[in-house]
């Protein structure tokens, strides 16, 4: 008797009780993706007072736009190398941390150093290292004269040099969390069975670990696929554009320019680019996860 | 002990009255102007003084002076976005020579025609600063210093300056002979407005125009090709460092300072760097305008800071930040910031001024260079294009893409920005 009245008073209260959330959501994060997509469909340029609706036009010069094609290429390029060496680097430095040794708890707190200096921080020392005439990073290669900034085929790799610097730490924590989940007693058992250490790390390790794995190679390449702050201290996305990723592309058409228009359309050509990424990935990540 | 919080508290109510009051209208009823500005260089009395002395003169405008960034990038973003929203916050701002066309046809600065005639601009001034600030016969704003591209040159190492850019590769290749380790000529090729300049010096040095008679920006013509082949070529010959690609003005600076470099571009304030005490350099370096392809003298890019006025302040607001304006250009001005903070005047008289003269020689010596010195292209679109020229010269330069393939590009996208213009009047 008490189902039908009481059942849709719950729901009420369910919905009331979530609306506050919602809410925000939809203030912080959906209406400046909204807002964006909106003014992507208008010319509208700040200093001309000129916004009139043009419909997809931002979006036909986009794909005809070389400029934004090689910004995504060097987005992409920047994304799977950056990632593909922190991870390689991460595995073996988690596995290591992982260890107990005396001075364990210091070691991975120092770790984490280069990850918590502000990016902006970090990137300005490193455009000093990097610089071919006074830098540290010449010098210690024998005073080779390598343009590293200045040359283009150089300066993308030095970008990706700070980010692989300054984020292996970080993959290697998330790998580490996923270490300690492996239970001992599966190592015990391996090595009554008289596994090896590589056949122990192929046969346990490497396939508990792929959740943690794939969680990492998640955050990362969405972070890493809008990298602006070390790439725009390094080089402003110069020399030639050779290091240009889609946000700075975005940044200099929408702060530097004040062509809003077509800034915002770049923004969403990012944004839907990230999007897919992330079903990408949360794809191949929900089937590991539902395989076990 | 309470009698004295009391008094606190009076005194505090005092004091934050009297600053609300301010802010509305100033105090005793005073026009409150605001005065937008990067802090200059140097000691900061002489310049104090100069302020203080339009408020004894105008007793009835309290003045405020607010400091903007120095980088000129993020000045140029607080003032798009504060005044294209119609910001009253300040009356008087400083603009870079390459914005005044921009905020002028935005509508964002006062008309200034009727207290500063273009006809009088025209006597007094420099030629370049004014064609940067007058736009279709009204004044937009007045130069206030000026700054251009110059050639350095080591007097130990070249015979003289070199007037065409086939003697400058000449002495380069003869002084490297020479001096075994020693770079050629410097300047600044990094992707940054500093390489657009060097660009645009090389264009007219190659007896090209930035704009077409219909004032359109010009990019695919043969002066513009040669001028990117010339500055490619320098590279490529070994002439100019690999490096030169990465370097900025400092970074140029930096290794002609250092004695490792036979030429530099640059603009003026490199010349007190290398004349300090204890600089290698002291004593040898000499100063003079670019080479061109012919031979006459070349034109420097125009650098500078001119004064404009808020357009949405009141009537009377904008009467006394005109008055200010005049005041912080007369010549009298322009003396104090010439000789207290190495600024160059743009008043011509100046230049015969005996005091400057004999004090600051170096400043005077500027003349020619500075009445040749150019506007990069002037349009209201300069800022909207300023990062096409960027990234296309950028690449012609590092050798990226040809210079016509990287022009071609470059008037595309220049065109796609601006040519919308005549449809839309049309409409």
């Amino acid at each position: 008797m008490r189902g039908a009245g009481s059942q849709a008073r719950e729901r009420r209260q369910a919905y009331l009780l979530v609306a506050p959330a919602v809410l925000v959501l939809a203030v912080v994060a959906l209406y400046p993706v909204l807002a964006a997509v909106w003014l992507s469909l208008h010319r509208f340029i700040l200093v001309f007072g000129e916004r009139r609706f043009t419909g997809l036009e931002n979006y036909v010069y986009l794909m005809g736009d070389a400029r934004f094609w090689s910004a995504l290429g060097n987005t992409a390029y920047f994304t799977a190398v950056a990632v593909t060496v922190e991870l390689l680097l991460a595995v073996p430095l988690a596995l290591l941390l992982n260890r107990a040794f005396p001075g364990r708890g210091l070691l991975r707190a120092s770790v984490l150093v280069p990850w918590a200096i502000p990016t902006v921080v970090s990137a300005r020392l490193w455009a000093w290292m990097f610089n071919p005439d006074y830098g540290l990073i010449n010098r210690m290669l024998g005073g080779a004269e390598i343009n590293w900034l200045g040359a283009p085929g150089y300066a993308l790799h030095a970008a990706i040099l700070v980010d692989v610097w300054k984020t292996t730490p970080f993959v290697a924590l998330l790998v580490l969390a996923g270490l300690q989940g492996i239970a001992e007693d599966l190592y015990k058992a391996a090595r009554v069975d008289g596994a090896s250490g590589w056949r122990q790390f192929r046969s346990i390790t490497l396939p508990l670990l792929k959740p943690a794995l794939l969680l990492a190679v998640l955050f990362r390449s969405l972070d890493a696929f809008r990298v602006f702050d070390a790439i725009y201290v390094l080089t402003e996305g110069g020399p030639a554009n050779t290091t240009e990723t889609l946000s700075i592309y975005a940044y200099k058409t929408l702060m530097r320019s004040g062509d809003f228009g077509y800034g915002s359309a770049l923004s969403v050509a990012t944004f839907l680019c990230v999007v897919l990424l992330a079903v990408v990935w949360l794809r191949w990540l929900g089937r590991e996860e539902g395989r076990r | 002990m309470g009698r004295l919080l009391v008094l606190l508290v009076a005194l505090g109510l005092g004091v934050g009255g009297c600053r609300r009051s301010s802010e509305e209208a100033g105090t005793g009823g005073r026009t409150r102007i605001v005065f937008k500005f990067q802090p200059l260089w140097g000691d900061p009395k002489p310049f104090r003084e100069l302020l203080a002395r339009y408020e004894r003169a105008n007793p009835d405008v309290e003045l405020v002076t607010e400091a903007l960034p120095n980088s000129s990038d993020l000045a140029h973003q607080f003032f798009l976005t504060s005044l294209q929203g119609g910001a009253t916050d300040f009356d008087v701002l400083v603009a870079d020579v390459v914005w005044v066309p921009e905020f002028a046809r935005a509508g964002w600065v006062a008309d200034l025609s009727e207290e500063f005639p273009p006809a009088r601009l025209r006597e007094e001034f420099l030629p370049g600063p004014v064609d940067a600030v007058v736009m279709n016969g009204r004044t937009y704003a007045v130069p206030w210093y000026v700054d251009v591209g110059v050639l350095y040159y080591r007097t130990d190492l070249v015979p003289r300056a070199p007037r065409t850019y086939e003697e400058l590769r000449r002495f380069t290749r003869d002084a490297m002979a020479k001096v075994p380790g020693i770079q050629g000529y410097v300047w600044q090729g990094r992707q940054y407005e500093g390489l657009t300049c060097n660009v645009y010096e090389a264009l007219w040095g190659h007896g090209g125009q930035s704009l077409g008679p219909d004032g359109r920006v010009l990019l695919e013509t043969e002066p513009a090709r040669e001028a990117l082949a010339y500055l490619h070529g320098l590279i490529a010959d070994g002439l100019s460092p690999q490096t030169v690609t990465g370097f900025g003005e400092e970074e140029s600076r930096r290794v002609f300072q250092e004695g490792r470099a036979v030429f530099m571009r640059n603009w003026p304030y490199a010349w007190s760097e290398a004349q300090a005490e204890g600089s290698p350099i002291r004593g040898k370096v000499g100063i003079a305008p670019l080479p061109t392809k012919d031979g006459q003298p070349g034109w420097g890019t125009l650098g500078g800071w001119q004064l404009a006025v808020n357009a949405h302040v009141s009537p009377a607001r904008r009467k006394a930040a005109a008055r200010l304006i005049a005041h912080l250009t007369s010549p009298e001005a322009n003396r104090v910031l010439a000789l207290h903070y190495a600024r160059n005047p743009p008043r011509l008289a100046l230049y015969d001024d005996p005091e400057l003269r004999a004090e600051e020689p170096f400043i005077a010596s500027l003349k020619e260079a500075l009445t040749r010195a150019r506007p990069r292209p002037v349009t209201p679109y300069y800022l909207l294009i300023a990062d096409v020229l960027q990234s296309e010269f950028s690449a012609a330069v590092a050798g990226l893409r040809t210079p016509e393939v990287a022009l071609t590009r470059a008037q595309k996208q220049v065109d796609h920005l601006t040519g919308e213009q005549p449809k839309e009047e049309a409409e």
